[in-house]
């Protein structure tokens, strides 16, 4: 786990930042920090900046979420597996999904406060960018 | 005939829209629905004793109400069937509890009130109380004798403005529980607050003062400390309360307890797990030095396998325990 967030890491650095998380063009926020889009998608939050926010993660084992997991949340899908386990205890459940980083856009584009991580060559002007990695 | 054909329809459509099921993580029927619930079973050993139980079962519901609004309910029955294995004596108790009913009302970042029975939201291990999610059968005797470890009241929490992540709650209760019999310390005035931080991803720590009257009309003022760090391999969790208690024959006393735990996960399945708690309580005049070893099996982390030995300075005390749990 720790090799592939150094390999993600090095991509990274040497290409810039690869992925991008996206929030619609209406929410008044323009940039977040890498621990209130943590707090957003673990769930610890459900306003930040007194903004609702709607986290939306792809489904599955997608190459976009592990990178978002690995480099982002800084946890593996063990790790991440038992945190759930014990917010559902706190009634907590994870992050909507959406089947495609291009379907997780389109949630963004048109759902209020939703914000989810897509790469950044998707970015155009439909959407706002508020953090990268 | 019609009810059933009707219950039987919205089943199905609910199980159409339902997202896979992940042990664990209980059945979602969308946002304002999930189900789930846990069991352990317990292998309890001392000199004169040697227990087989079903100690918890429970079924929970959670999900939300709209934006601003959110429910949690939890039904439990505690000692669901216990027998003796000395004398065969058996024992049931198939009544279940409110363990938590309660819903949150979320404002902003810095202001949120969940009221109703809740658990307190004092330090790490009263929050996670189930045999399941610790990795101890036991409790630390700090985490069941000091302090109530349910509220049936208000929390107002939130993030502090302007200080990266400080959480605070307020607490207060001027009321009955919703179940007298299904508390630690039965009490009618039970007022408190709360702070934690996380420092970075792996340490945090937190502490809170309250004041609780109990229905003896014992005054109790506690303050407590926690602090936590987990890097995913190691963990070390260390907890303690003082408290002072003023008695309705005009004596006082006070407590003092704490513990401190080390765990080594070698593998996500295989933990090994030490604990040292200190517990003296000068009124009561209980006074104990517990060290616990144990190992924790986990195939899934749902599902748990625990062995532990306990040795008090209290020789008699001294117990072996296993257990089983599950939650789902």
């Amino acid at each position: 786990m720790k090799q592939l967030v150094l390999i993600l890491s090095l991509v990274s650095f040497v290409l810039g930042s690869e992925y991008s998380v996206i929030i619609s063009k209406k929410v008044p926020i323009s940039t977040l920090t890498s621990q209130e889009v943590r707090d957003a998608f673990l769930q610890k939050r459900h306003t930040i900046k007194d903004q609702k926010l709607i986290p939306v993660n792809v489904i599955g084992e997608d190459t976009l979420r592990i990178a978002f997991e690995s480099l982002v949340l800084e946890m593996d899908r063990n790790r991440l597996n038992a945190y759930w386990i014990k917010q559902h205890f706190q009634g907590v459940t994870p992050p909507i999904t959406q089947p495609s980083a291009e379907s997780v856009k389109a949630f963004v584009q048109n759902v209020e406060g939703a914000m989810g991580y897509i790469p950044a060559t998707m970015v155009d002007n439909s959407v706002k960018v508020v953090y990268e990695f | 005939m019609i009810v059933r054909k009707v219950c039987a329809l919205i089943g199905l459509t609910a199980l159409a829209i339902a997202d896979p099921y992940t042990l664990g993580q209980g059945i979602s029927l969308g946002d304002s629905l999930t189900v789930g619930g846990y069991f352990s079973t317990e292998y309890d050993a001392k000199p004169n004793k040697k227990n087989l139980s079903v100690e918890d079962v429970a079924i929970m519901a959670y999900g939300d109400i709209n934006s601003m609004f959110s429910y949690f309910g939890e039904l439990e029955s505690v000692g669901f069937y216990n027998k003796s294995l000395l004398n065969g004596d058996e024992k049931r108790n198939f009544t279940f509890r409110i363990e938590r009913l309660y819903s949150d009302m979320w404002m902003s970042d810095a202001f949120n009130i969940r009221f109703g029975k809740q658990i307190t939201p004092i330090g790490y291990w009263n929050k996670e109380p189930v045999n399941v999610l610790r990795d101890t059968t036991s409790n630390p005797l700090y985490s069941t004798l000091l302090f109530p470890r349910f509220l049936t009241g208000i929390d107002i929490n939130g993030y502090v403005p302007n200080t990266q992540g400080l959480k605070y709650h307020l607490f207060g209760q001027n009321n009955h529980d919703f179940d007298d019999e299904y508390v630690n310390i039965p009490n009618t005035h039970f007022f408190g607050i709360s702070v934690e931080k996380e420092l970075n991803d792996e340490l945090s720590g937190g502490g809170s003062v309250g004041e609780y009257i109990t229905f003896t009309n014992q005054k109790t003022r506690y303050m407590q400390v926690s602090s936590k760090f987990d890097d995913g391999t190691w963990q070390f969790l260390g907890e303690a309360l003082a408290a002072k208690s003023e008695y309705t024959n005009n004596q006082q006393g006070s407590a003092l307890s704490g513990y401190l735990q080390g765990m080594y996960r070698y593998t996500s399945e295989h933990a090994v797990v030490g604990r040292y708690e200190y517990f003296n309580d000068h009124h009561s005049l209980y006074k104990d030095n517990i060290g616990v070893l144990g190992y924790s099996y986990r195939p899934l982390y749902p599902v748990s396998l625990k062995g532990e030995y306990q040795w008090h300075s209290l020789n008699s005390e001294n117990r072996l325990l296993f257990s089983f749990s599950v939650l789902f």
